[in-house]
């Protein structure tokens, strides 16, 4: 039986560690393999890829297209691919990042990474907040409805389509927490930090979807 | 809604969980990866661990235990005590830490917060500040509180929030250790002139402390012996607070 390759993309934002562990222990024992990608890669080699983000958006960007990790990327996506994008992984599917300086995203899901708006908040988000499931989604998210995962950022989705957002959450504002288009997922929050929950939704991610 | 954040701390000496009074009668608490393994899987929203002796040969072993620490546990890591400069960040970072909490080299240094924060992101750049009053002024303390620095504390946490800390693990040193109560008038003053987390340190005894300590608007409540002795559970400490309207992750 073939085994199917899932890409765990190392941007070089923030540690791969803990998810690179996770998804591991997932498989162990399973049909896949797990490749780390660092460099151009063949997007037709891979089953699903998993590019997790932490820092600013303008940096994993640059990062990518150093690594010239952008143009296979890109074309893995628009050929609807399966994906989870964390944090600014999720993040850089977007339009355009006002993160640092204005910079385009892969242009995946329509909208834009801005600020939280209200200038009274505690900034960064940062813990364990619930996620709100607003559609089915039998793959990854059905049992996660107001479960609470960790969270650590400053900027946010915003102009999404409305049908791109799977579930939302609540910090002085509503803002999309899930993300989904086809078979393209992000997560706003670190599933690889948020304890039994976050282990599920990305095991979920692997062997469901 | 955000959760009010319940974080164990571990004072570690190379792989063994210690505690003393300004590093005297050091007692071992047990063993850092199980305790932390413990905390972990009992309900803990984060963990702390400081190496509170960094000499040469206890880092490569404290680091050791870093790793192991990080491979048992799916819960954000802050680690720090002896972070000196950027390549201390770096392997802590690598280690498997999310987060590095720098103190005295801060101090020393302001420009280390900015160089680090753009490096790695705001996000993982906690600055550790040890406060203590003193002629009527609060200031910034070093060495465990034994050298007074010429910062007035507040001036000084807006100054690291300036520089790109993303979080303040503020701890007073004139409650630390009593067990008897968070800082609250300090916490209060540092959390109502910066906008990032703070998280609370310094002097929890009973469950009461803890609700006193999230009406400071301290987003995170350290706490150590009142884990490590067993006197509390997490659960515990979160049951009692949701009952008093605090939201916690259960």
């Amino acid at each position: 039986m073939k085994k199917k390759v899932i890409g765990l993309i190392d941007g070089q934002s923030g540690n791969i560690g803990s998810i690179n562990k996770a998804i591991k222990d997932i498989i162990k024992g399973r049909p896949y393999q797990l490749k780390i990608i660092k460099s151009h890669f063949n997007y037709k080699s891979f089953d699903k890829i998993i590019l997790p983000g932490q820092g600013a958006y303008a940096t994993l960007m640059s990062n990518l297209k150093k690594l010239k990790i952008i143009q296979p990327l890109k074309k893995y996506l628009e050929n609807n691919s399966s994906y989870l994008g964390i944090c600014v992984g999720m993040q850089i599917l977007s339009d355009w990042g006002y993160e640092e300086k204005t910079t385009r995203g892969l242009g995946i899901i329509s909208g834009d990474i801005k600020k939280f708006i209200n200038k009274k908040l505690i900034i960064p988000h940062m813990g364990w907040n619930t996620v709100n499931l607003k559609k089915d989604d039998t793959i990854i998210a059905n049992s996660f409805d107001k479960k609470d995962f960790y969270f650590v950022h400053s900027y946010i989705f915003q102009n999404i389509k409305k049908s791109d957002v799977l579930a939302f959450t609540l910090y002085g504002q509503k803002f999309p927490s899930i993300v989904k288009k086809g078979n393209i997922y992000g997560v706003q929050f670190h599933p690889e930090k948020s304890h039994k929950h976050g282990l599920n939704l990305i095991k979920n991610y692997i062997l469901k979807s | 809604m955000l959760k009010t954040r319940i974080i164990p701390c571990l004072d570690v000496i190379k792989n063994k969980v210690v505690k003393g009074v300004n590093f005297k009668n050091i007692r071992v608490m047990g063993n850092a990866v199980e305790m932390a393994k413990y905390y972990s899987l009992s309900g803990a929203d984060e963990l702390c661990m400081l190496d509170i002796n960094a000499s040469y040969q206890n880092r490569k072993t404290f680091i050791k235990t870093v790793e192991s620490i990080a491979k048992v546990i799916n819960i954000p890591l802050t680690v720090g005590g002896g972070v000196s400069d950027l390549s201390d960040i770096t392997d802590l970072l690598n280690a498997g830490a999310d987060k590095v909490s720098i103190n005295s080299a801060a101090v020393r240094n302001p420009k280390l917060i900015r160089q680090a924060s753009l490096r790695h992101g705001s996000q993982c750049i906690v600055v550790a500040i040890d406060g203590k009053r003193h002629k009527d002024k609060m200031k910034v303390v070093i060495k465990g509180g034994r050298e007074i620095t010429k910062n007035e504390l507040i001036a000084w946490a807006k100054k690291v929030q300036s520089l790109g800390a993303g979080e303040i693990l503020m701890t007073s040193m004139d409650t630390d250790g009593v067990q008897n109560g968070f800082d609250s008038n300090m916490l209060k003053k540092v959390t109502s002139n910066v906008s990032i987390p703070v998280i609370a340190s310094g002097g929890v005894g009973s469950l009461e402390h803890f609700y006193l300590g999230h009406l400071t608007k301290s987003t995170g409540l350290l706490a150590a012996s009142v884990f490590h002795s067993r006197k509390y559970k997490i659960k515990t400490v979160k049951k009692y607070l949701s009952s008093k309207g605090v939201p916690v992750r259960l």
